[in-house]
């Protein structure tokens, strides 16, 4: 693999990431993220354990409210290591979301009470943004929010929720005024998982897991303290995101890491010589080292003072389009090896999670704005169409 | 070591004398009109690029260049591939200034008319599995072979040639008088030579042996080089599809308005992103000893940046619609550019090949 980053700098933090994981990772959990299997709430909550031990939790933080004050490089290389030596990608919804916003936008007893439990891992967050009617056109979402004594009171529904069932706090946008204009009368609130009136359901997944669930509020009190920022500015905040550590959102490390899981499937199956097989492995390093070096490029212009907005939606598209035709290669190089089902009991390494691996990762260009919205962003914000 | 600089002074310099230099020559009509010169006559600009220092640019200051990397360049070679010029910038400073710098022992003294202008020299080989091959007869050297397609070849005053000799690479200076050059005029307009060798002899002093790495580095600037004035072209075929997707009236509003159009547009922006990184990324690896690397990434930028291109070019006549099938617009002369420069040292094909063994494949 082709790394781009190896200056002598770049190979001693590099080496700094390889100790501490070799010796900080469970072997279990390693083999586990190794052979692309579903991970458990135990499987992230050990590792977020150690990295917060080390101060490496939150790698976009900055120094003062706990992060590892990383250089953007450094964060960069950071991420494609830790993919790399097969440690579990710890979910954003609390490192990559609520966290800079409470630190953008929240109180200074907002930031207090929850900065420090997002980092340690005491808090787990859920995001309560889709609905079923609000996806790629999440400004129509519909839950409300009615005033009250010392607070509001949320009924509605959320759908969507990534590891709800492991949450004990969710983020949430809800309209707070309908009579104006749909992005202006939404506001972001704090809700807390045990409330009285919110429930859970599962949604079984093609895939066989219950990554995501529907979330429904009935009557379910929020005191105004837990309110984001201000009243109707929910819209603004949630977009705020949009420029927040997007420069990783090539997923480089996660492209790398499927690569060289398609290699290691090619020469177990014994074709990675074949012409069709050798081309495609090579034109998909090609096009990660493109992905990299268009954020290095971008990261450079940061760094020089030039405002990144809208175009690191080309390294999201890009990423995800790379990561599911990594799956669709290992599907070809798999062949009827794929298909045994996980639990089956005739599965064989290394083409047990293939088949789980082509469904789960369908999401990828679903989530956190489509790659059809995406394109619609670029075409709007940065071409001017 | 890869990190993409914010482009400084020197490079900036550069890139804006090119790009009045662009604004003064090289208008579609001006342009018109040279191409339509014989073969055998050199372009009229070549003593000014030499003068603006386009020449010496890539050369080291102990050879008598300007010292500069590849990758400040870049930005210049840019302008002059989206300006369309004609004069062998490329083929000189990139590729056979870049190859002499490294291959002789001694190389200011037979890089200074090169450099001034004065002098076109030019690197000439064999096709693929077809090199031209030496032999030893008595005191000196007889050459056989051809090359098929020398770019600019006709104006050439000297060219090196590489041969095999003894199984091995060499180059050998062979004055064009002394050659049978046959002009040939490819579909962008361009002037390029066949070169056929046959019964050419050399002298044992004008033979340079040991060069297979100089070689190697020589194609591989000269690659940037194209890689270069490609990521210029595919930036001017996306601004003026981007322009024109926004003037062109269809059915009662801009056709830019139309999602589908939108969306293709978002595409080519991005090929265009990822052809401007790879072109620069090309450039940085020349800096550094390690070849291997070097190689990696510049075949790399060589399959991507073809592969872009070829959807750029593409999408930018279809949302032209007719107009952009005209020889009218620059559209057209872009996309047959394009096609040259797809096609020159190396093309994708060659260059995945040679990424697939550099990465053990």
């Amino acid at each position: 693999m082709t790394d781009l980053l190896n200056s002598p700098e770049d190979m001693a933090f590099r080496k700094e990431i390889r100790d501490f994981v070799a010796a900080e990772l469970d072997p279990d959990t390693r083999a586990k993220v190794a052979r692309g299997a579903p991970l458990v709430r135990d499987d992230f909550m050990m590792w977020h354990r150690s990295l917060y031990q080390k101060g490496w939790a939150a790698p976009g933080w900055p120094k003062e409210h706990g992060g590892p004050g990383w250089s953007a490089r450094q964060r960069l290389i950071a991420d494609e290591e830790l993919f790399r030596l097969h440690t579990p990608p710890l979910p954003g919804f609390g490192f990559k979301m609520i966290g800079p916003i409470l630190m953008r936008f929240g109180s200074t007893a907002q930031q207090q009470r929850f900065l420090p439990r997002i980092l340690s891992g005491e808090d787990w967050w859920c995001q309560g943004f889709s609905e079923t009617g609000a996806g790629s056109d999440l400004a129509a979402l519909r839950t409300r929010a009615e005033r009250t004594k010392g607070g509001w009171l949320i009924s509605g529904s959320k759908t969507w929720t990534t590891y709800a069932q492991y949450a004990n706090w969710i983020f949430c946008l809800v309209r707070t005024d309908p009579d104006v204009k749909k992005q202006e009368g939404i506001s972001m609130m704090l809700v807390d998982m045990s409330a009285p009136g919110l429930t859970r359901r599962g949604i079984r997944l093609m895939d066989g897991t219950e990554e995501v669930n529907e979330i429904f509020l009935d009557q379910v009190f929020v005191p105004d303290d837990m309110v984001v920022g201000e009243i109707n500015m929910g819209w603004t905040y949630a977009k705020a995101l949009l420029e927040h550590e997007r420069l990783g959102i090539g997923g480089i490390g996660r492209s790398k890491h499927l690569l060289e899981r398609a290699r290691e499937m090619a020469r177990a199956a014994g074709c990675e010589a074949e012409p069709e097989i050798a081309d495609a492995l090579a034109e998909f390093e090609i096009d990660i080292m493109a992905i990299e070096a268009t954020t290095l490029r971008l990261m450079a212009a940061a760094e020089a003072g030039v405002r990144i907005g809208a175009e690191t939606s080309l390294l999201k598209i890009r990423g995800t389009e790379t990561q599911q035709g990594l799956t669709e290669l290992m599907l070809d190089i798999a062949g009827p090896s794929a298909l045994p089902a996980r639990d089956s009991g005739a599965t064989e390494e290394p083409f047990e999670n293939v088949a789980f691996q082509f469904m789960n990762w369908r999401k990828l260009s679903i989530y956190g704005g489509s790659n059809e919205i995406q394109r619609s962003i670029l075409a709007s914000q940065v071409l001017g169409l | 070591m890869i990190r993409f600089d914010i482009p400084d002074d020197e490079t900036l310099l550069l890139r804006d004398t090119a790009e009045r230099f662009v604004a003064d020559h090289y208008g579609l009509a001006q342009r018109n009109v040279m191409l339509e010169q014989p073969p055998e006559q050199v372009p009229p600009h070549w003593g000014e690029m030499a003068e603006l220092g386009w020449l010496a640019a890539a050369v080291p200051e102990t050879a008598g260049g300007l010292g500069l990397s590849a990758a400040q360049l870049v930005p210049m070679l840019e302008v002059l591939g989206r300006g369309l010029v004609l004069e062998p910038v490329g083929p000189v400073a990139m590729k056979c200034a870049a190859t002499l710098a490294r291959a002789l022992p001694d190389a200011g003294a037979e890089l200074e008319p090169i450099l001034s202008g004065e002098r076109i020299a030019l690197v000439a080989e064999g096709a693929p599995g077809a090199p031209v091959s030496a032999v030893k007869t008595g005191g000196a050297l007889v050459l056989s072979g051809v090359a098929p397609l020398v770019m600019a070849g006709p104006w050439a005053q000297v060219f090196w040639v590489v041969a095999e000799l003894d199984g091995a690479p060499v180059l050998m200076r062979i004055p064009a008088e002394a050659a049978d050059v046959t002009p040939v005029r490819l579909v962008d307009g361009q002037v390029a030579a066949r070169v056929c060798f046959d019964g050419v002899r050399c002298a044992q002093e004008d033979v340079v042996t040991g060069c297979a790495e100089a070689l190697a580095y020589g194609r591989d600037m000269a690659l940037v080089g194209v890689l270069a004035e490609m990521s210029g072209l595919v930036d001017a075929l996306h601004g003026a599809t981007l322009d024109y997707v926004k003037l062109r009236e269809q059915f009662g509003r801009a056709i830019g308005r139309f999602q589908v159009v939108q969306h293709r547009m978002s595409e080519m922006f991005i090929r265009r992103e990822e052809v401007h990184s790879m072109a620069r990324l090309a450039a940085e690896a020349m800096e550094g000893d390690d070849a291997a690397f070097r190689g990696k990434l510049v075949s790399a930028a060589r399959v991507k940046i073809a592969k872009d291109a070829r959807v750029v070019m593409r999408d930018a006549v279809q949302l032209h619609g007719g107009i952009g099938v005209t020889d009218e617009l620059a559209v057209g002369h872009m996309l047959k550019r394009l096609l040259v420069l797809s096609q020159v040292e190396g093309g994708r094909a060659s260059h995945l090949k040679r990424f697939r063994a550099l990465i053990g494949l």
